[in-house]
């Protein structure tokens, strides 16, 4: 073997040598190549499936949404009927309150309605698509019989249009001087709010 | 099988054997008186890539038998040496052949020198192949070779001799005691007038039975094997003549059967034994017997290029082989992310059309989600003042004694709340009252003022109510009007959904107040006891 590594030894082999280096080179670079291009594809290979995973994620959330809007589309039907988003007529709520006088036969009605501004809301809680606005209204009821005034109080809270929850009220019984009808005995100081919801972006449903 | 040159050296021929694929293919004779050299060299220059091997067949082959103390392989090899230079000293091509031990005395190391004793028959044409740096993997001599024949032919006996024709028109013997080669010699055929090819090798052969026994190779009882190896149509002018002794047996072997039996096709048209060795040796060469490693060194350099161009392409196959493999597992990946990407196309198509189905309701999603989010969190259950007095006030139906003054009712998150009360004083008040501390106030739940301060819209999780009311106390009977308190609360509290707990008592007997009585001459009439109480109703439903 020493003749393979003599001088006429290494003058004819320079081929074989070139080209066991071509062949080291080729097959590194074949095999770095080729794992190039694998790892390549497999980090492609992650991102697809991060991007499957995303889509499907969007898609269940929008499904969901879906889902959620059919069923809040009734509830919304409803509120929009009520008129939820409609600017307060403040008309409507005098003659309405003239009417629930007559009805549960007040002695006195009093009320007090305070400029509209945005309700706060527990915890500072916004939305993104509607402000919450609310006017407060004090009312205060003079009636002979206590059953009036609940009835009146219940009818008032529960308004065939928009919504007025009565958060806070007081009765008290009055100590009539005289038995006499139209002296009223029974007292309601209470209050309300009276609730709309304004699109921010200005329009309001009808 | 890989392509070979052979060189089949008489002393009468040249001859020059190319097998490919096993086979031998081409066969070209130069006779030794007129050939040119050139003629030679521009043979060989066409097969000058080809491995080689240059079996010789000539008379000027000596064969030396010996024996050498037994030593280890570096010291057996200059012993070799030493004795190969001594016997053979004007000749480069000359061998040992170890052969074992003997089987007593000292068992030394048998062996036997083999030379080309006059080495320019072999020089010019080592020359020419030199010079052409033709491969040559070895000079063999055809007499050790022939031994393989015989193994062969399973021909091997105790003493056996191998009779074979040259293609230089001459005979060879060559003695193998216990397969072992011993002796060989090449006698020229000249035949002189009357004699005949049987006669001759009958002479042949009995003169190489006396020099062996001169040599005390017999024993008295032992018999040569003379193994001859014959064309047929050579047979009829030999056979008849050779005939067996005690001492001597012969053993015709048929050219064609031979080659039969080792594969040779077509079988040699002639008792030369030069198609069958070479086929013999192609099959497997045999070992170089006469070659230096300076005469084979473009063989050794040609091994050299084999194994380089093998590991190189080792090499290559190799990284081909992981390039391959990654690049099928990165086109399966691949063929993955494509259905992946179809996924998300259709995954996408889905989406785009849920949202472009999406019900708007006049305003956007988002507006009637915040909506309804709104209505479901404040005011789908916002209790009511109704729903929570309606059922106290049945209970109280079953108390005449006790009688509501005064209800402060609100709609609270946090079911601690105390909504304010202003408190009322009775028109009869009973003999016997607590008296409250100064710091104290006999109200419950926040001054008026401070409820007044904007506060965050309750969702109404709870309805909280103080009731304010008296109960009858007839006398000192005060037992009796706080028990009826009492079973007041304890009927509340049985209401579902309801807590009730008493605020003020009809009258504080707990020892941390203090306690006024006003009794005068006469019994006291009925009085009137203030007491309040507070009642809750948790997610009070709205009806």
């Amino acid at each position: 073997m020493n003749a393979a590594f003599s001088k006429e030894g290494s003058r004819l082999l320079r081929f074989a040598w070139a080209t066991l280096v071509v062949a080291i080179v080729a097959a590194c670079g074949l095999a770095w190549g080729g794992y190039w291009y694998e790892q390549k594809e497999k980090r492609d290979g992650v991102v697809s499936k991060r991007l499957l995973g995303e889509a499907q994620a969007r898609l269940a959330n929008a499904k969901r949404e879906r889902d959620d809007l059919r069923a809040s589309s009734v509830v919304f039907q409803d509120l929009v009927a009520r008129g939820i988003l409609k600017e307060e007529s403040r008309l409507d709520l005098f003659d309405r309150l003239h009417d629930l006088k007559v009805r549960h036969r007040l002695l006195g009605l009093e009320y007090e309605i305070a400029p509209q501004r945005p309700l706060p809301l527990p915890g500072g809680r916004v939305f993104d698509a509607v402000d919450v606005l609310g006017s407060r209204v004090r009312v205060k009821a003079l009636a002979l019989h206590e059953g009036d005034l609940l009835a009146f109080l219940e009818e008032l809270s529960m308004p065939p249009k928009g919504f007025n929850p009565v958060s806070r009220c007081t009765l008290r019984r009055l100590e009539a001087a005289r038995d006499d009808a139209t002296v009223p005995r029974v007292e309601a100081d209470c209050v309300l709010e009276w609730i709309s919801l304004k699109d921010k972006r200005g329009s309001r449903a009808n | 099988m890989a392509s070979r040159h052979l060189l089949y050296l008489t002393n009468e021929n040249l001859v020059s054997l190319v097998a490919r694929g096993g086979r031998i293919t081409g066969r070209t004779v130069f006779p030794i008186p007129g050939t040119v050299p050139e003629d030679f060299e521009r043979h060989v220059r066409g097969l000058r890539t080809l491995p080689t091997h240059v079996i010789t067949d000539l008379a000027e082959e000596d064969f030396r038998v010996d024996s050498i103390p037994h030593l280890g392989a570096r010291d057996q090899a200059a012993v070799l040496g030493r004795k190969l230079t001594q016997l053979f000293r004007n000749t480069p091509y000359r061998t040992a052949l170890p052969q074992g031990r003997e089987a007593d005395g000292r068992r030394d190391d048998r062996v036997v020198y083999t030379a080309v004793t006059n080495g320019e028959v072999l020089r010019p044409w080592v020359e020419i192949l030199e010079k052409l740096q033709v491969p040559l993997e070895g000079i063999h001599s055809s007499a050790v070779f022939s031994g393989r024949l015989l193994a062969e032919l399973r021909q091997q006996f105790a003493h056996t001799l191998l009779v074979t024709f040259t293609p230089g028109e001459a005979v060879r013997q060559t003695y193998f005691r216990n397969k072992e080669i011993k002796f060989s010699r090449l006698t020229p055929v000249a035949l002189e007038e009357g004699e005949t090819l049987g006669s001759l090798l009958a002479g042949e052969v009995g003169r190489t039975w006396q020099y062996l026994d001169t040599l005390r190779y017999f024993a008295p009882t032992d018999r040569l094997e003379v193994c001859v190896l014959i064309h047929p149509k050579d047979r009829p002018a030999i056979e008849p003549v050779l005939r067996d002794y005690d001492q001597i047996e012969y053993r015709l072997l048929d050219i064609e059967q031979v080659a039969g039996k080792i594969g040779l096709k077509p079988p040699p048209i002639s008792s030369s034994a030069e198609g069958i060795l070479a086929h013999l040796f192609l099959r497997r060469p045999g070992d170089n017997h006469f070659a230096s490693p300076e005469i084979r060194r473009f063989a050794t350099i040609r091994h050299a290029r084999i194994a380089i161009n093998s590991v190189a392409a080792a090499i290559l196959a190799t990284g081909l082989g992981f390039g391959a493999w990654n690049l099928s597992l990165a086109l399966q990946n691949r063929d993955l992310d494509l259905q992946t990407a179809q996924r998300i196309l259709a995954l996408n198509r889905e989406y785009d059309e849920i949202q472009r189905a999406m019900p708007a309701q006049g305003v956007a999603g988002q507006t009637m989600r915040d909506a309804v989010a709104f209505y479901a969190g404040s005011l789908r259950t916002y209790p009511t003042i109704a729903a929570l007095l309606v059922p106290v006030s049945r209970i109280l139906e079953r108390y005449p004694a006790i009688r509501l003054t005064q209800v402060a009712w609100q709609a609270v998150d946090d079911d601690k709340t105390l909504p304010p009360l202003t408190p009322t004083i009775p028109r009869t008040e009973p003999p016997i009252r607590a008296v409250a501390k100064r710091a104290e106030s006999s109200a419950p739940g926040v001054p008026r003022g401070q409820a007044e301060v904007e506060s965050p819209f309750s969702t109404g999780r709870h309805a909280v109510a103080i009731l304010e009311a008296t109960v009858r106390v007839d006398g000192l009977e005060f037992r009796k009007a706080i028990a009826q308190v009492e079973g007041l609360i304890a009927d509340i509290g049985k209401l579902e959904g309801y807590r009730a707990g008493i605020v003020d008592s009809p009258l504080d007997i707990t020892p941390r107040v203090a306690v006024q009585g006003k009794i005068g001459e006469s019994d006291p009439g009925p009085s009137e006891a203030r007491f309040s109480f507070k009642v809750t109703r948790s997610m009070e439903p709205r009806t």
